[in-house]
């Protein structure tokens, strides 16, 4: 009991210590705001440049992601088996290694390699692109399997070749059954666009961290950078959430 | 030696299927003459949709032979495939509308996409089917937009359009209310009023026996008897047959 009483008080004391430093903490950032507020000023034309580069990255990796992620899909799901094993095994190695591997292997690594001289825009784009792509396999080959089987085989009962029952039944129907997942995978590549500033791709990261180094004002300028990403994501999802509406299949709820 | 019966618009000889171990069609024949209509009934699980898919290689016979027109399918070449399916109409249980597309694109795309029609044409004749069916005025209605009755009339429509030699249909009314089973059973009326060649898997054994030329009771993946309505429903050979249509009659009070 008493024991239980002293290491009550002694947590008690310990959260006023807490709160004491929490409050120099404060002070401390309300006392330096003036500077972080121009120092945020100052780098957000720069910052926000940074900005357009991410964009880039990630609509260059959705659009790759998307090109390659529906033949993988449908490789997948109707392939000979030979096919699946080996497109089994892209995905399994694009979901396995870590962004940053990929990133050096890939850069620094094969294209090198193969002498292939790409700024680190495009191959930072064409990593996430290909990384996306095993993704996006899953998400679309999700889709396709949750449709009804009835829907290949009516296809197929009116005489059409399983490519264009492919083209014109299964995927658009499977493509829309997709956007919900597929604006979970733009957030991700967001945010793995980030990882993209170690080969000096002059994103929003690269840019906060160039300015952070210089001017030292490493919480506003950290903060700010968050705050873009944040807006990204909320605009992409919407945007995603409309197109979601627009071809929504009239007479299914949501 | 399979003698060609030169009148017969589909014939079907020896059909075998297993799924896995259970051996679903044992060795199944029948012919259908052109303008004849010919009904399966018997027990579920008996083969009567495994037959019908297998008849247009839905689902590939492990063995057998089906003749169109006098003409032996290969269904290992894809053209040919193809080609057949176009002229066999099939209609499904649960109609398998294409969900993404309204009733008019529904019955337009086999025309556009495989008979390579040219769009207003293809338009135009799918709005003739749709009227046909009775839907002229649910055209532009999504599948999820429509009652059962509705998709399956859309479902005819699409059949039709594609000029069919002869439509399967798998049980047609199984998958409708009680209240809808009337205007889909009045649409395959007329298409056997307009001449159409037809086999039909159904339980609706008032409707079968007003239509068919000849039914075929079948269980077990065998066909057991066939012949005119009369006979089998009142005077079948087997005791089996007599068992189970006196049975289905009792309980469908006929329709």
């Amino acid at each position: 009991m008493n024991q239980a009483i002293i290491s009550f008080v002694r947590r008690a004391r310990i959260g006023r210590n807490n709160d004491r430093h929490l409050g120099d903490l404060l002070g401390k950032v309300f006392h330096n705001m003036p500077e972080g507020l121009i120092a945020i000023a100052n780098a957000l034309p720069y910052m926000l440049k940074g900005s357009l580069v991410t964009v880039g990255v990630v609509i260059g990796a959705m659009g790759l992601g998307l090109i390659l992620g529906i033949p993988l899909a449908v490789g997948l799901m109707f392939g000979p088996g030979w096919l699946r094993r080996i497109l089994s095994l892209y995905v399994w190695f694009f979901r396995g290694v870590p962004l940053l591997v990929l990133l050096f292997l890939f850069y620094f690594g094969l294209f090198a390699l193969m002498e292939i001289n790409l700024s680190a825009f495009s191959a930072g784009t064409i990593v996430l692109g290909l990384i996306s792509s095993a993704y996006q396999s899953q998400i679309f080959r999700g889709a396709i399997s949750s449709l009804p089987q009835g829907q290949l085989k009516a296809a197929r009962a009116l005489g059409m070749s399983d490519s264009k029952a492919i083209v014109y039944i299964i995927l658009p129907q499977a493509l829309r059954l997709s956007i919900p997942a597929w604006s979970n995978e733009y957030s991700i590549i967001l945010k793995d666009s980030a990882v993209t500033y170690a080969l000096g791709v002059a994103e929003i990261m690269a840019r906060a961290h160039f300015v952070a180094s210089r001017t030292y004002q490493h919480l506003p300028l950290y903060l700010a950078a968050g705050l873009i990403y944040l807006v990204l994501t909320y605009m992409g999802t919407r945007l995603l959430r409309l197109l979601e509406d627009k071809v929504r299949i009239p007479g299914y709820s949501h | 030696m399979a003698i060609i019966d030169s009148s017969s618009v589909l014939k079907v000889e020896n059909l075998r299927k297993s799924f896995g171990d259970k051996e679903i069609l044992k060795g199944l024949s029948l012919s259908v003459r052109k303008g004849e209509v010919k009904v399966i009934i018997g027990p579920s699980g008996g083969g009567k949709s495994t037959l019908l898919q297998c008849i247009n290689f839905l689902v590939v016979p492990d063995e057998g032979e089906v003749w169109l027109e006098g003409k032996k399918i290969s269904h290992g070449k894809k053209r040919e495939l193809y080609a057949y399916r176009q002229q066999v109409g099939m209609i499904f249980q649960d109609f398998n509308l294409f969900d993404h597309l309204n009733a008019l694109e529904n019955v337009q795309i086999g025309l556009v996409r495989v008979k390579k029609c040219d769009k207003a044409e293809a338009r135009a004749r799918a709005l003739a089917e749709l009227q046909r069916v009775g839907l002229a005025e649910h055209v532009l209605q999504y599948p999820a937009q429509l009652s059962g009755g509705q998709k399956q009339r859309v479902s005819i429509a699409r059949a039709l359009a594609m000029d069919p030699k002869v439509m399967l249909l798998d049980e047609p009314t199984s998958a409708l209310d009680p209240e809808l089973i009337g205007e889909v059973h009045a649409v395959i009326k007329d298409l056997v009023a307009n001449g159409m060649t037809m086999l039909m898997a159904t339980h609706q054994i008032g409707f079968a026996s007003a239509l068919a030329d000849e039914i075929i009771f079948m269980e077990d993946g065998y066909i057991v008897e066939q012949g005119p309505p009369a006979k089998i429903l009142l005077q079948a050979e087997c005791a089996r047959t007599r068992e189970f249509c006196a049975k289905i009659t009792k309980i469908s009070g006929d329709s």
